[in-house]
């Protein structure tokens, strides 16, 4: 469903993202694996067209990645983005002006779920609030791929349970979902296949239930292999 | 693109709001002075809504400026960037609303400053005469037989007017291909602000050469800045296209 093809992202003199070619398939849950500036942000960047890539390619449904595939794709930046002057209400009325697939009915409960109210101002929101909020209007789109970029960043417990179980409610099987963190422990929860990505590189793409049968390493176990200094 | 423009709109309302208020309060200002016989306070009116006009255009098109700037190099350029709209729509938008906004706020000023002389003249019927003989004596002035700037009528100041909207227009839109060129082009190079300065007076100076090629040799003044203002909007489209084309092809937020 999302591909990349030897995929690269240069800013000055360092290689963000390197030759990195990977497919990824609908019905799954990635976790996207990797400590800081590691690439995972540049990755999903290009893959909703907002960068574009020094070489390579990234595809969705075979096809480049174009104004098309903005429709299908669902995409979460780890920073807040929405206009300082909009309330939540004036969120949820921006995405139903723009997206077709968004549904208000979704929005309402994810938000009651979140216990945000619509007359809020985004720019009085805690980091907490603000990371439901993009939860909340990211899974409001009945979109085919979600990117959500570290969803649970900045927030607490309670606020990660109900952030995991937003997503999860709506990872039917012909969706795509990839997360990115680097709060492994989570990441283990949720999804089914991993990326490692490391200095820019694909290190693996990985089934977890596979590798747990047959190599007998967890998520967190090949993240310390690949990642750690004094293990691997 | 109509959905893109209202939020082109709602960025920028509060400013245009505020303007609207100052204007309001200078137009009371005037009509207390005209009205209550206080001449400093007439005086006071004048000033401030001649200024307002100048500035009012200035801030329009400088906001308009500023939005794109922030709609490109901070996060909130994901709000627009991840939507499926093209780049000549969200730029088309804010060329549209900006160009839309000139041109009323200019139509108000006109209109404003139109009803302003009418109060003027139906209060004190002594400078009517004034003015009447001022238009006497300019109608005097000739250049080669044609009078040079006498018969002052609407058809005339309109076009005045239009070709000065029309040229800050094209300076707007001029900044704007600067703008983006800084961003998409130059950007995280060193002197990227200083280049596209550069290159904005490089084009400003380029435009009026070509301008006064096509047209210098209209002798009527007043068709000189209809036809100017014509060249100003076929040019503001040009940098319109070729500003689009740049983010399309070369723009990451």
């Amino acid at each position: 469903m999302l591909e990349s093809k030897e995929l690269t992202k240069v800013f000055g003199s360092k290689t963000a993202v390197d030759h990195v070619s990977v497919k990824l398939e609908k019905g799954h849950v990635y976790a996207m694996l990797g400590p800081n500036g590691s690439g995972k942000t540049t990755w999903m960047k290009m893959a909703a067209g907002l960068i574009k890539p020094s070489s390579g390619q990234v595809l969705f449904q075979g096809e480049p990645v174009s104004l098309n595939s903005r429709k299908h794709v669902a995409y979460m930046s780890t920073e807040p983005y929405f206009y300082s002057w909009m309330t939540i209400k004036d969120v949820g009325a921006y995405y139903a002006d723009f997206f077709e697939d968004y549904s208000p009915r979704r929005y309402q409960a994810l938000l009651q779920r979140m216990e945000l109210t619509e007359g809020m101002k985004v720019k009085t929101l805690s980091s907490g609030m603000m990371a439901k909020l993009k939860i909340a209007v990211t899974m409001s789109r009945d979109a085919l791929v979600y990117m959500l970029d570290e969803p649970f960043n900045g927030v607490d417990l309670l606020a990660r349970d109900e952030i995991r179980a937003s997503i999860l409610q709506y990872a039917t099987e012909d969706k795509l979902l990839l997360l990115s963190s680097h709060l492994v422990e989570e990441m283990e929860m949720v999804a089914d296949r991993a990326l490692y990505i490391k200095e820019g590189r694909l290190v693996e793409c990985v089934d977890l239930e596979t590798m747990r049968s047959e190599r007998g390493v967890s998520m967190a176990d090949r993240y310390r292999q690949i990642y750690g200094h004094t293990e691997g | 693109m109509l959905k893109l423009m209202k939020y082109e709109f709602r960025k920028t309302w509060f400013t245009k709001a505020i303007l609207l208020a100052i204007t309001a309060l200078a137009e009371i200002v005037y009509l207390i002075g005209l009205y209550g016989d206080r001449e400093g306070l007439l005086a006071t009116g004048v000033f401030l809504l001649m200024l307002l006009a100048v500035g009012g255009l200035l801030v329009i098109g400088l906001g308009s400026v500023v939005t794109l700037h922030r709609d490109m190099n901070t996060k909130q350029s994901y709000m627009l960037f991840m939507t499926p709209n093209s780049c000549y729509s969200i730029l088309g938008a804010k060329v549209l609303e900006c160009g839309i906004s000139i041109l009323i706020t200019g139509a108000v000023f006109f209109a404003l400053g139109a009803l302003d002389i009418t109060l003027l003249f139906a209060r004190n019927g002594e400078l009517k005469a004034l003015w009447d003989w001022v238009r006497e004596l300019l109608s005097s002035i000739t250049i080669n037989g044609r009078s040079f700037l006498g018969d002052i009528r609407l058809q005339s100041l309109l076009s005045v007017s239009f070709s000065l909207l029309a040229g800050w227009l094209l300076t707007v839109t001029t900044i704007y291909l600067a703008v983006v060129i800084s961003s998409a082009l130059l950007n995280g190079k060193r002197f990227s602000g200083l280049i596209s300065f550069v290159l904005f007076l490089i084009l400003s100076w380029g435009c009026a050469r070509l301008a006064n090629l096509i047209s210098g040799s209209i002798g009527d003044y007043f068709m000189l800045m209809l036809v100017n203002g014509l060249i100003c909007l076929v040019f503001s489209a040009v940098m319109y296209f070729v500003t689009a084309q740049i983010m399309e092809k070369r723009l990451s937020v």
